[in-house]
C-alpha cells in the first residue's frame, strides 16, 4: 500500500515542531480554562503530530467526510491536544482554543460530537478502542474501503477490561486497518499505573491478544513514523504501538513527576513554560495532511420500510424475542446497511434468524457485552450502518457505562434485550432483567419499546431503525398470543386493548403482564367488573395523554403491573406522568426483592404480578 | 507449602469414579428439571472431583467455615455439578439434587447464597474471578491465613474484559493463594469460542498477565492432581483442555447442546454407560483445613468521636466522606477501602494515609473493584467501602446487580454527581446513579447534604446490610447540621419550616442548598416554603414528606442534580401517587449537559435557586387560579 512519501530530515523536524506547538496550545488552553489535563496532552504530542500530519489521510476542512481516516482519542481527558491538532490542521481557529471548557464554546472538557471531528464521545476511559474496532470492521467488511482507524489510549486506561475485549475482537476479525497507540507515560491519576514503564509487559500482552506490536520511544517522531508506516504493510493483524513517553513532557519541573494529573499550569509559571517549549521550535513550516483515497460508496440509512406487513394470525402464539429475530431478518432485506450483533446468545435472542438470512452482516461479538455496544457504536458512526445489538436484557447492565456514553455520543443505536423478568423461570435471578427499564429510561433521548405481541414487535423493530438516539426493545421469553392485526404503531402512542363505557379501573401492563391483565379482565368481566386495559407500547416516551384520559374515565384509578423491579419501571413512569394530576391514584404491582428459580407461572404468582394479583388489586381498589 | 505427592492408583481411580458420579448427578438433575446445562458440567467433572476430593481443604459439614478453602464457580450455569459435589461430600442429600430449579428448593438454576456453600452468586459470566481475587487478597493480606481460593471459569467466559481486570489484579498483588481453572471445552453457547482449543494462546495471555500457567488434559485426574500440587509466588492458572459433554456419547464435543438437558430415555442409557465405568462406590472425604483464620467482629461499629464541624463551615461532602472513613477505620480494623485510581478526587486517599495496609488500589477497573469488594466482604471478613466517580459505577452495574443477588454487604461511594462538577463535562457527571442504585434490591441510597450527615451516612452504612450507596458532591457547601444531630435511614430532616408554608421543596446535596437560598429569597416576598432533606433516597421517608405536603396544600417541588428518570422526583411521585390531592412538580436535568461553570450549569438546567423560586411561584399562582 502506498501511504505517501517517507519523511526526510526536514519533515521530521517539522513534525517535532508541530508537536511543540500542540504542547503550547494545550498548556495555554488549560491554563486559560483554569482546569484540564495539560500533562496528559504533553506525553502524546509527538504521537498526535505524527498521526495528524504524517500517517492519517483526511480532508482537514471536512472532518466527518466518510473517506477520511478515523481518529479516536480514547483518553478523552487529553481533549485539548485533539483540539490543538485540529487547529494546527486549520479546521479550528487558534484563538478559539482559549475558550476551552466555557459554557458557550463547543470545546468541552472531554470530546463530544458537538464537534464535527468527534465521532464518539470519550472521557469514560477504556471505551474508545471498542468503537474504533466497530469503525474498522465497517471499513473492512461493509464499506470495503481504504480508510484506516487510529486510536490513542492511556496506560492507566489499559487496566479497563473493555480494552482487552476490544483487543481480542480486533485480532479475531483481523482488522489490519486498525492501529492502537498506547501512551505509556507511567502515571495515572492518583499514582503510577500498575505496569509503570514496563513496555515489555505491554508488548507481551498485546501480542498474546494477537496484535502486531511495536515498542517505540513515543517522543521520537522518526520511530513513531516508522512504526505507523510498518503497520500499513501488515496484513490480517491489527497493530499496537506501545509508546514509552513521559507525562508532562517538555514542561520543566513537571515532566514525569507525581501529583500533576488534571492540573493546569500555574498562571505565574506559564510564560517560562511557554518559553521553554518555544525554544525547541526550529521551523515555521505548516504541514498539510494527506488527502484520503476516495473509495467509500454513497449509502442511505434513512427511511427504511419493511418489505411487507406483519404476517401473524390473531391468537397465534409467538414469543416476542422470536418475533424480534424474524422482524430483523426481514428488515435486513429492506436495506443492506442493516447489521446485527450479538454476544453468543443469538440462539436465545433469535438474532440467529438475521444471521441465517444475512450472514455477511452479522457480527458475533462473543461474551463481551461492553465491547459489543462499543462496536455497535463504531459501526453506526457517520451513518455507515443501522445497527441492532442483542443479548439478555440483564446483561446489557454490563454495558451501562457504554450506553450512557452512547447517548453523549448522540449515537443511533438499537439494542434488544431478551429474557426480561421473572417470566423466564428456572434459570433464576442472575438471568432475569428486572432493572433494564430503569436503566434505559435514565438514558437521555432513549426510546423504550416494550412490545406485547409479535405484530407490535415487528413494528418496534422498523420504528427503531428509523429513530434517532438509542432505542431499546425489551423482549420476552414466553410465547404469548398475537393480539394485533393490521394496526399502526407510533412511538408514544399507547393502545387501549380493552374498553367499555363502564370500566372501573385502568390497568396498564406490557409484555407478559399485559396478557395477565387481559386474563384478569376476562375473569373480572364475568364477575361484572369491567376494566380498561392499556398497552403503552413505548415506556419512554410514555403516552401520558391516553393514560390520563383513561384514568379519568375510570374514576381516577390506575393499576400498573410489570415484570420489573418497582424502581424506575412502568409504575414509576406512570406515577411521574400523572403526578401533577391531583385526582389520580396509581397502584403499582411489581417484583420486589430478589426473585428465584421456579416455573414462570409460579413466579408470576409468587411475585404478585399474575392475573390473580391483578384481580385482587382491582377488587381492593373498591374495598377502600 | 508441602511438596507434591503423587496419589496412588487406587486414589486416582477413586477420583475418576467421583468424577463420573458428578456427571451422573448433573445429568439426572437437569433431566428431572427439564432444563439446565449438563454438557457444561461434564467438561468439568474431573476438575471438580480433584478439587473437592483431593486438593481443597474444607469442612464438608460446615461450608462457610472461615478457614475453609474457597471455591467460586464463575461459570455459574454449571451449578448442577457444584450441587453434585456437595452431595458427594455429604453436605446435600443425593435425592435433593432432583429438585433442581424447583420453586421450593434452594438448588436454583445458578448458584445463590441461600446455599451455605455459595459465597457469591454467579450466572452473569466473568464475575467470579474478581470476587475470588477479593477473597484471596483478604486471605493473604488481612486474615494472613492459609486458606486458598479456587475459581472455575469457562472458555467462552474469558471473552469478558472483567476476567482480564481480575487477572491483572491478581498478578499485580501476587496472589499466590489463588488458582483459576479454565475449562477449555472449545464451545460456547451459540458457537465455538473464538480461540477454540488453542490452549497455548490462553497460556500466553495468562503469563503476560503475571500468572503461572500450566496446560493439562482436563480429563486426566492425574495431571490435574499434579498441576494443583505446584505452588509458585504468583497466582496459578490451570488451562484444562476438555470436551464439552465429555462422557455423553454422541453429544461430546458437539455443537447445539449448550443448555439442553438430555431427553429421559437418552439420559437413562448414558447414566448406565457412565455408571459402568465406576469401579468403586467408596466415597472420598476432603482434607480438613488448618484452622488459622482469625475470629473477627464487624458488628456495631461506632465512630470514635462525634462529627467535628462548625455550622456554616464550607466542606464538600466528598471530602467529608474521606475524613469520615479514615475515622471509621480507627473504630474497627476490618474496615477497608478500595478505589479505582480516583482516590485524590473521592478523598478515599485520606483513609489510605491513615490505614495504608487496609487500602486496596484497584486501578482503572471499576467492574473488578466492585467484585473485589464483594469478595473481601464474604463470610463477614471485612467492611468494604469502594469509591469512584458516581457515574463510573455504571461500568459495574452488572456486578452491583449480582452483588445484590449475592446478598453482599458492600458500601459504594460515588463522588462527582451531577452537573455541579462543572467544566469536565457530561462524561464525568453522575446523572443516572440514583436511578441505578434505587433499582438494586434491598439497597440503601444515602445522599448527604453536608459534612455532618455525610459522616453519619458512612457510619450507618458500615452497619447496614445489603448494598449501600453514598452519593457525594464536588462543590463545597455549608455545614447545616450540628454535631449532635441524629440521623437514621429513612428519616428525612425538615430544614426550613414556617407557619404559613405554601409549598414543600425537596432537595439534596447541592440542590438542598439551592432550595435554602430560594427559601430565603422567597421570604422577602412573603412566600414561605418548607424545605426537606430526605437524607436517604431509598428508603424514602414517605410519612414525613406526606405530612408536610399536606401542611403545604398538597404541593411538592422536587429539585435534583440528576436526570428526571428514577431519581428523587420519581421516588417522591411514586411514594405519594396513592394519596389524593398531592401534586409533585419535578425539577431535574432534562438532557445531556455540557461543560461550563457549576453555577452556570445549575442555571442552564433549571435546578438552581432561581428555577426553584420560579417553580414555587408557579405552583402558588397555579392553584390560586384554580381556586
Ligand atoms: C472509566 C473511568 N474511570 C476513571 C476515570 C477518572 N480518570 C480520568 S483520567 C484518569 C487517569 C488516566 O491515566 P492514563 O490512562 O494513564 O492517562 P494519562 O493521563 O496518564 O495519559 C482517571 C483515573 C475516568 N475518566 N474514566
Ligand atoms: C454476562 C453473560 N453473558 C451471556 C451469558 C449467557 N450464557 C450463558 S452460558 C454461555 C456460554 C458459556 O460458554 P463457556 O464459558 O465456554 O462455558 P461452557 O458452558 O462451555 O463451559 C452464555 C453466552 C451469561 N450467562 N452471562
Amino acid at each position: 500500500m502506498a501511504s505517501g512519501a517517507r519523511p526526510d530530515q526536514i519533515r521530521l523536524q517539522a513534525l517535532r515542531d508541530v508537536a511543540a506547538r500542540l504542547r503550547l496550545h494545550s498548556v495555554r488552553a488549560t491554563c486559560a480554562a483554569g482546569s484540564g489535563h495539560p500533562t496528559s496532552c504533553c506525553s502524546a504530542a509527538e504521537i498526535v503530530a505524527v498521526l495528524f500530519f504524517q500517517a492519517m489521510r483526511y480532508r482537514a476542512d471536512q472532518p466527518a467526510y466518510p473517506s477520511n481516516d478515523r481518529f479516536i482519542l480514547s483518553k478523552g481527558h487529553a481533549a485539548p491536544l485533539l483540539y490543538a491538532a485540529w487547529a494546527e490542521a486549520g479546521f479550528l481557529k487558534e484563538p478559539e482554543l482559549l475558550n476551552l471548557r466555557k459554557i458557550d464554546c463547543d470545546l468541552e472538557g472531554h470530546p463530544t460530537p458537538r464537534l464535527p471531528f468527534v465521532d464518539v464521545a470519550t472521557g469514560s476511559l477504556g471505551q474508545g478502542l471498542g468503537a474504533a474496532c466497530g469503525m474498522a470492521y465497517a471499513a473492512k467488511y461493509f464499506d470495503k474501503a481504504g480508510y484506516r482507524v487510529f486510536c490513542l489510549l492511556g496506560d492507566g486506561e489499559a487496566s479497563e477490561g473493555s480494552v482487552w475485549e476490544a483487543l481480542a475482537f480486533g485480532s479475531y476479525y483481523q482488522l489490519d486497518n486498525l492501529v492502537a497507540i498506547v501512551d505509556v507515560n507511567r502515571l495515572g491519576q492518583s499514582e503510577a499505573a500498575p505496569l509503570r514503564h514496563d513496555t515489555d509487559v505491554y508488548r507481551r500482552r498485546c501480542e498474546a491478544f494477537g496484535w502486531n506490536t511495536y515498542v517505540v520511544d513515543g517522543h521520537a517522531v522518526n520511530e513513531l513514523e516508522e512504526a505507523l508506516w510498518q503497520a500499513t504493510q501488515v496484513k490480517e493483524k491489527p497493530t499496537a504501538i506501545v509508546a514509552k513517553t513521559y507525562k508532562g513532557r517538555g514542561i520543566p519541573g513537571v515532566e514525569d513527576t507525581d501529583n500533576w494529573h488534571g492540573k493546569p499550569m500555574p498562571k505565574d509559571k506559564l510564560e517560562s513554560i511557554i518559553g521553554a517549549i518555544q525554544s525547541q521550535i526550529q521551523t515555521k513550516e505548516v504541514l498539510v495532511p494527506q488527502l484520503p483515497i476516495e473509495d467509500v460508496a454513497q449509502i442511505s440509512v434513512a427511511d427504511i420500510h419493511m418489505p411487507s406487513l406483519p404476517e401473524y394470525a390473531i391468537g397465534e402464539k409467538v414469543a416476542t424475542r422470536k418475533a424480534y429475530g424474524m422482524a430483523l431478518a426481514k428488515l435486513g432485506t429492506a436495506n443492506e446497511r442493516v447489521v446485527a450483533l450479538d454476544g453468543d446468545t443469538k440462539n436465545s435472542t433469535f438474532a440467529e434468524l438475521f444471521r441465517q438470512a444475512h450472514p455477511e452482516r452479522y457480527i458475533e461479538c462473543y461474551i463481551a457485552e461492553q465491547n459489543m455496544v462499543s462496536v455497535a457504536l463504531g459501526c453506526a458512526a457517520r451513518d455507515r450502518a443501522v445497527v441492532f445489538a442483542s443479548t439478555f436484557a440483564a446483561f446489557l447492565t454490563r454495558a451501562f457505562d457504554h450506553i450512557r456514553m452512547g447517548a453523549i455520543s448522540r449515537t443511533n443505536l438499537n439494542l434488544c434485550g431478551s429474557h426480561c423478568g421473572v417470566s423466564i423461570g428456572e434459570d433464576g435471578p442472575s438471568q432475569m432483567a428486572l432493572e433494564d427499564i430503569a436503566m434505559f429510561r435514565a438514558v437521555p433521548g432513549c426510546t423504550i419499546f416494550y412490545p406485547s405481541d409479535a405484530v407490535s414487535t415487528e413494528h418496534a423493530v422498523c420504528l427503531a431503525a428509523n429513530t434517532k438516539g438509542i432505542c431499546f426493545i425489551r423482549t420476552s421469553r414466553p410465547e404469548t398470543p398475537v393480539i394485533y392485526s393490521s394496526e399502526k404503531f407510533e412511538i408514544g402512542q399507547a393502545k387501549v386493548v380493552r374498553k367499555s363505557g363502564a370500566d372501573r379501573v385502568t390497568v396498564i401492563g406490557a409484555g407478559v403482564t399485559l396478557h395477565e391483565a387481559l386474563a384478569a379482565a376476562d375473569e373480572l368481566a364475568k364477575q361484572g367488573i369491567p376494566i380498561r386495559v392499556i398497552d403503552p407500547f413505548t415506556i419512554k416516551p410514555l403516552d401520558a395523554a391516553t393514560i390520563i384520559s383513561s384514568a379519568r374515565a375510570t374514576g381516577g384509578r390506575i393499576i400498573t403491573v410489570e415484570d420489573h423491579y418497582r424502581e424506575g419501571g412502568i409504575g414509576e413512569a406512570v406515577a411521574a406522568a400523572v403526578s401533577e394530576e391531583p385526582g389520580i391514584v396509581v397502584q403499582s404491582l411489581a417484583v420486589s426483592g430478589v426473585p428465584r428459580s421456579g416455573k414462570p407461572a409460579e413466579l408470576l404468582d409468587l411475585f404478585g404480578i399474575s392475573a390473580k394479583s391483578i384481580i385482587a388489586a382491582v377488587k381492593s381498589t373498591f374495598a377502600n | 507449602m508441602e511438596a507434591y505427592h503423587k496419589p496412588d492408583q487406587q486414589a486416582l481411580q477413586a477420583l475418576k469414579d467421583a468424577a463420573n458420579r458428578l456427571r451422573i448427578g448433573s445429568i439426572r438433575a437437569t433431566t428431572a428439571a427439564g432444563s439446565g446445562h449438563p454438557t457444561s458440567c461434564c467438561s468439568a467433572a474431573e476438575i471438580m472431583s480433584v478439587l473437592f476430593f483431593h486438593t481443597m481443604r474444607y469442612k464438608a459439614k460446615d461450608p462457610r467455615n472461615p478457614s475453609n478453602d474457597r471455591f467460586v464457580l464463575s461459570k455459574g450455569h454449571s451449578a448442577p455439578i457444584l450441587y453434585a459435589a456437595w452431595a458427594e461430600a455429604g453436605f446435600l442429600q443425593e435425592a435433593e439434587l432432583l429438585n433442581l430449579r424447583k420453586v421450593d428448593s434452594i438448588l436454583e438454576g445458578h448458584p445463590v447464597p441461600k446455599q451455605p456453600f455459595t459465597d457469591v452468586a454467579t450466572g452473569s459470566l466473568g464475575q467470579g474471578l474478581g470476587a475470588a481475587c477479593g477473597m484471596a487478597y483478604t486471605g493473604k493480606y488481612f486474615d494472613k491465613a492459609s486458606y486458598r481460593v479456587y475459581c472455575l471459569l469457562g472458555d467462552g467466559e474469558l471473552s469478558e474484559g472483567s476476567v482480564w481486570e481480575a487477572m491483572a489484579f491478581a498478578g499485580f498483588y501476587k496472589l499466590d493463594n489463588l488458582v483459576a481453572i479454565l475449562d477449555i471445552n472449545r464451545l460456547g453457547q451459540s458457537d465455538p469460542t473464538p480461540l477454540q482449543h488453542h490452549v497455548e494462546i490462553y497460556q500466553k495471555r495468562c503469563e503476560a498477565f503475571g500468572w503461572h500457567a500450566v496446560i493439562v488434559d482436563g480429563h486426566s485426574v492425574e495431571e490435574l492432581c499434579k498441576a494443583f500440587g505446584q505452588t509458585k509466588n504468583q497466582p496459578t492458572a490451570i488451562i484444562a483442555r476438555t470436551l464439552k459433554g465429555k462422557g455423553i456419547s454422541g453429544v461430546e464435543d458437539k455443537e447445539n447442546w449448550h443448555g439442553k438437558p438430555l431427553p429421559k430415555n437418552m439420559a437413562e442409557e448414558i447414566i448406565q454407560e457412565i455408571g459402568d465405568k465406576i469401579q468403586s462406590k467408596k466415597k472420598l472425604s476432603p482434607t480438613l483445613p488448618e484452622e488459622d483464620a482469625p475470629v473477627v467482629n464487624i458488628r456495631n461499629i461506632k465512630m470514635p468521636s462525634p462529627p467535628n464541624y462548625k455550622l456554616g463551615e464550607k466542606m464538600a461532602t466528598r471530602k467529608a466522606y474521606g475524613l469520615a472513613l479514615a475515622k471509621l477505620g480507627h473504630a474497627n480494623d476490618r474496615v477497608i477501602a478500595l478505589d479505582g485510581d480516583t482516590k485524590n478526587s473521592t478523598f478515599s486517599d485520606l483513609f489510605r494515609k491513615e490505614h495504608p495496609s487496609r487500602f486496596i488500589e484497584c486501578y482503572i477497573a471499576e467492574q473488578n473493584m466492585v467484585s473485589i469488594a464483594v469478595g473481601c466482604a464474604t463470610r463477614d471478613r471485612t467492611v468494604a467501602f469502594a469509591s469512584t466517580f458516581a457515574t463510573f459505577f455504571t461500568r459495574a452495574f452488572d456486578q452491583i446487580r449480582m452483588a445484590a443477588i449475592s446478598e453482599s454487604n458492600i458500601n459504594l461511594c460515588g463522588s462527582h454527581c451531577g452537573v455541579s462538577i462543572g467544566e469536565d463535562g457530561p462524561s464525568q457527571m453522575g446523572l443516572e446513579d440514583l436511578c441505578m442504585f434505587r433499582a438494586v434490591p434491598n439497597s440503601t441510597v444515602f445522599y448527604p447534604s453536608d459534612a455532618v450527615s455525610a459522616e453519619k451516612a458512612v457510619e450507618i452504612a458500615a452497619n447496614t446490610k445489603g448494598i449501600c450507596f453514598i452519593r457525594t458532591s464536588r462543590p463545597e457547601n455549608e455545614v447545616i447540621y450540628s454535631s449532635d444531630e441524629e440521623f437514621h435511614i429513612g428519616q428525612a430532616k425538615v430544614v426550613v419550616k414556617n407557619k404559613d408554608d405554601q409549598v414543600t421543596v425537596i432537595g439534596a446535596g447541592v440542590t438542598l442548598h439551592e432550595a435554602l437560598a430560594a427559601a430565603e429569597e422567597l421570604k422577602k416576598e412573603k412566600i414561605y416554603v418548607r424545605v426537606i432533606d430526605p437524607f436517604t433516597i431509598k428508603p424514602l421517608d414517605k410519612a414525613t414528606i406526606l405530612e408536610h405536603a399536606r401542611a403545604t396544600k398538597g404541593r411538592i417541588i422536587t429539585v435534583e442534580d440528576h436526570y428526571p428518570e428514577g431519581g428523587i422526583g420519581e421516588a417522591v411521585s411514586a411514594a405519594l401517587v396513592g394519596e389524593p390531592g398531592i401534586t409533585v412538580t419535578r425539577l431535574a436535568v432534562s438532557h445531556v449537559p455540557r461543560s461550563g461553570k457549576p453555577a452556570e450549569l445549575l442555571k442552564m438546567f433549571g435546578i438552581d435557586k432561581d428555577a426553584i423560586v420560579q417553580a414555587v411561584k408557579g405552583a402558588v399562582s397555579k392553584s390560586r387560579n384554580a381556586e
